[in-house]
């Protein structure tokens, strides 16, 4: 697993390179560096939530309310401009609300053992309801230049202030899944619950954190939000988390948990904005721009079985020579995986568990 | 769920404990239906008039089909998040096909039964067989066919004037006091339930659901029964768009979309759990009459239009958690009959 993964992700690097090259051919104004950098603003806040996103699937729980989650923040960041607060004290209470947003997901899921899709499909309701009855149906625009420099300020006139927030955010994630105890132990509870459980993780607690540090992000992807459009109210993000949960699958994380990295679904991110802005410019519409979108999705999940397809054929293809073994020798440990292949991936979709 | 312990003793006393429980559940809502009722009748007197509540059973029949299919998917341990999309694409497709073909009977409603079948079978060969979770498949195919209509349509909507002049006073007409679209919607899922509570192949979907890897071993072809599934929830969906269709009038393009998140609130609501095998078509049909008695009280008291959003939210967890604890209290008995049953032989 660990030799296929680069793969894919130096696949996601080629795609994205074609479709810059496609988008160069289709327009004369895609090839400058402030339109590729400003470009970038279309994935920054879905990108947050998505980094988000990956640390939940890869603990094989799912966290479809995020997007609810930077509504709420975003209504209350439009509650701390208006009372004056500064930014410096926003910030914190704003991440450490939609935090405690996440670890409620967190506990329901873990400690209440609810499949993690039914309660963040009612919080999903439930969060964007409550950003609703904090602000209210007309929104807020007035806010304080302090809250806009994150998400529309730009370095040197053209390197986005929220670029790099998410830049910075996904080294830092991406670190703590690769390198700490505790995205390693993210891996092991994805791969194997009860393994984990047995070898001594508190898996309910890694997965509380988990959803914490979902909600945590979802509160800084508000905060690019708020800098981007200016506004805040109950019904901001809506719809965003189709393009979130693509681009975590697109990125290689495994859906079953367990597999996967930050490092795919950043390249993925730039592969989505990369067809994005092109087909935008391109003059392609929105409408053909989501049957692309959802088009990436599926064949993004399809692709192992595409794999496997493709090296069945591969192998029908090609003449093999007869394997040969010393009668009543050993039977070596690859003669073992190529009996019972064919019985374990019959029902490999089985033993899964399907979320 | 009871068949692994069906040769203990107690058998008897075992299948009644299964069967008060699942009455329990559809009681269950039932219950929280009278309860909610009885609550908004006394704050406002005018909720219990025949008028309000035959308008309560209008708003709830359509739904009352969406999560019915929606029901049977989720029984099987998948999920249709798609399903929105599906009725989008088979009302405007009927609906575009009708205005062109005035003089076509009733007839046409083969064809959003057949979309729906087709694209609800496509979903079903994505998750049956290409073996992709339910929910990325069909949220991949939900922006595709929504994609597609927009293609299609391009920015066109077919108004309630090009429809035939029968789709039109349909959702109107009345048998007695009741409204036609209430008795099919009820019809549809009194079939449906029949279908898996009293067929072979509805326990099977049921077997699935509860446990996939068991009823592959016990030789069920898993693979086509999901694929059933999906194909029978897509057929409904198709059927649910024309009748909204007709209900709204005028088709856009971004018709029934947000009904694949209310749909799945129904079923969980109904008792339908998400992880297979357990909860029942009239239960999710019950779920839609709650939501649609929430959404009209809430008209009634005068409050905002959100607080809907957040009521509808909780009470999604709270049924979550209800089936949760109902499952670990049977599995709870389940082994305790279980142990009595071993040390008395």
């Amino acid at each position: 697993m660990s030799q296929r993964l680069p793969q894919w992700e130096l696949t996601l690097i080629v795609l994205t390179l074609a479709a810059a090259a496609w988008s160069a051919t289709l327009s004369p104004y895609y090839l400058s560096v402030g339109q590729i950098l400003y470009s970038t603003r279309q994935f920054v806040y879905p990108g947050i939530l998505s980094i988000g996103l990956a640390v939940v699937v890869i603990l094989s729980e799912i966290d479809i309310s995020l997007a609810s989650t930077l509504a709420f923040g975003g209504v209350l960041f439009s509650k701390f401009s208006a009372f004056g607060v500064p930014i410096w004290l926003a910030v914190p209470s704003v991440v450490a609300a939609c935090a405690a947003l996440g670890t409620l997901n967190g506990v329901l899921v873990a400690r209440m053992n609810l499949p993690s899709l039914a309660v963040t499909l009612g919080t999903m309701g439930a969060f964007r309801g409550l950003a609703f009855i904090i602000g209210s149906e007309t929104g807020y625009t007035s806010f304080d230049d302090s809250y806009l420099f994150i998400g529309s300020e730009k370095l040197f006139g053209a390197l986005p202030v929220s670029f790099l927030l998410f830049l910075a955010l996904a080294i830092a994630i991406g670190a703590l899944m690769r390198w700490t105890v505790f995205g390693r132990r993210c891996y092991a509870v994805g791969r194997n619950k009860e393994a984990a459980w047995a070898a001594g993780i508190d898996v309910a607690r890694i997965k509380i954190e988990a959803y914490a540090l979902a909600g945590g992000l979802a509160g800084l992807a508000a905060l690019v939000w708020i800098g981007q459009y200016g506004s805040a109210r109950g019904d901001n993000a809506d719809g965003a988390i189709l393009f979130v949960v693509t681009a975590v699958v697109l990125g290689g994380v495994d859906i079953n948990g367990g597999r996967g990295g930050i490092l795919g679904v950043v390249l993925a991110l730039f592969l989505l904005g990369t067809m994005r802005n092109g087909m935008g410019l391109a003059n392609i519409g929105g409408p053909t721009q989501t049957i692309v979108l959802g088009a990436l999705l599926i064949v993004g999940v399809l692709r192992p079985a595409i794999f496997r397809a493709v090296r069945r054929l591969y192998r029908l293809l090609t003449p093999r020579p007869p394997t040969h073994r010393p009668r009543g020798g050993p039977r070596s440990q690859s003669d073992y995986d190529r009996r019972t292949q064919g019985q374990t991936r019959k029902f490999a979709h089985m033993t899964r568990r399907n979320t | 769920m009871s068949a692994d312990i069906g040769a203990l003793p107690t058998e008897a006393a075992q299948k009644s404990l299964g069967q008060f429980a699942l009455r329990f559940r559809v009681s269950g809502v039932l219950a929280f239906l009278i309860l909610l009722s009885a609550g908004f009748a006394v704050l406002r007197p005018q909720f219990l008039t025949p008028e309000n509540l035959s308008a309560i059973l209008s708003n709830a029949a359509i739904l009352m089909i969406v999560a019915a299919a929606q029901a049977v998917i989720l029984i099987t341990r998948n999920l249709d998040v798609s399903v929105g999309s599906i009725m989008g694409f088979a009302a405007y497709l009927t609906a575009d096909y009708a205005s062109r073909h005035q003089d076509i009977g009733p007839a046409l409603v083969l064809m959003p039964l057949a979309i729906g079948g087709a694209l609800g079978a496509f979903n079903g060969l994505l998750v049956a067989y290409g073996r992709i979770s339910p929910l990325i498949a069909t949220l991949g195919t939900m922006s595709v066919y929504r994609g597609l209509t927009y293609v299609y349509a391009r920015g066109q909507e077919v108004t309630s004037n090009k429809l035939p002049h029968w789709v039109n006073v349909l959702p109107d007409m009345r048998i007695g006091v009741i409204p036609v679209l209430v008795l099919l919607s009820a019809a549809v899922v009194c079939v449906l339930a029949a279908f898996l509570r009293f067929y072979p192949l509805g326990r099977r979907m049921y077997a699935v659901g509860s446990n996939p890897e068991a009823s592959a071993f016990f030789g069920l072809r898993t693979q086509r029964i999901v694929l059933l599934a999906y194909l029978v929830g897509g057929a409904m969906c198709g059927l649910a768009g024309f009748l909204y269709a007709a209900r709204v009038g005028t088709v856009t393009v971004v018709l029934a979309s947000g009904w694949e998140l209310t749909s799945l609130a129904a079923a969980v609501i109904g008792g339908v759990s998400v992880t297979g095998g357990s909860g029942n078509v009239i239960g999710a049909g019950l779920g839609a009459v709650v939501l649609a008695t929430i959404d009209n009280g809430l008209v009634l008291l005068s409050v905002p239009e959100f607080w809907r959003m957040f009521i509808q939210g909780v009470a999604i967890v709270g049924a979550a958690s209800a089936d949760v604890v109902i499952a670990a209290r049977i599995r709870g008995s389940l082994r305790a009959r279980r142990q009595r049953g071993r040390s008395g032989r």
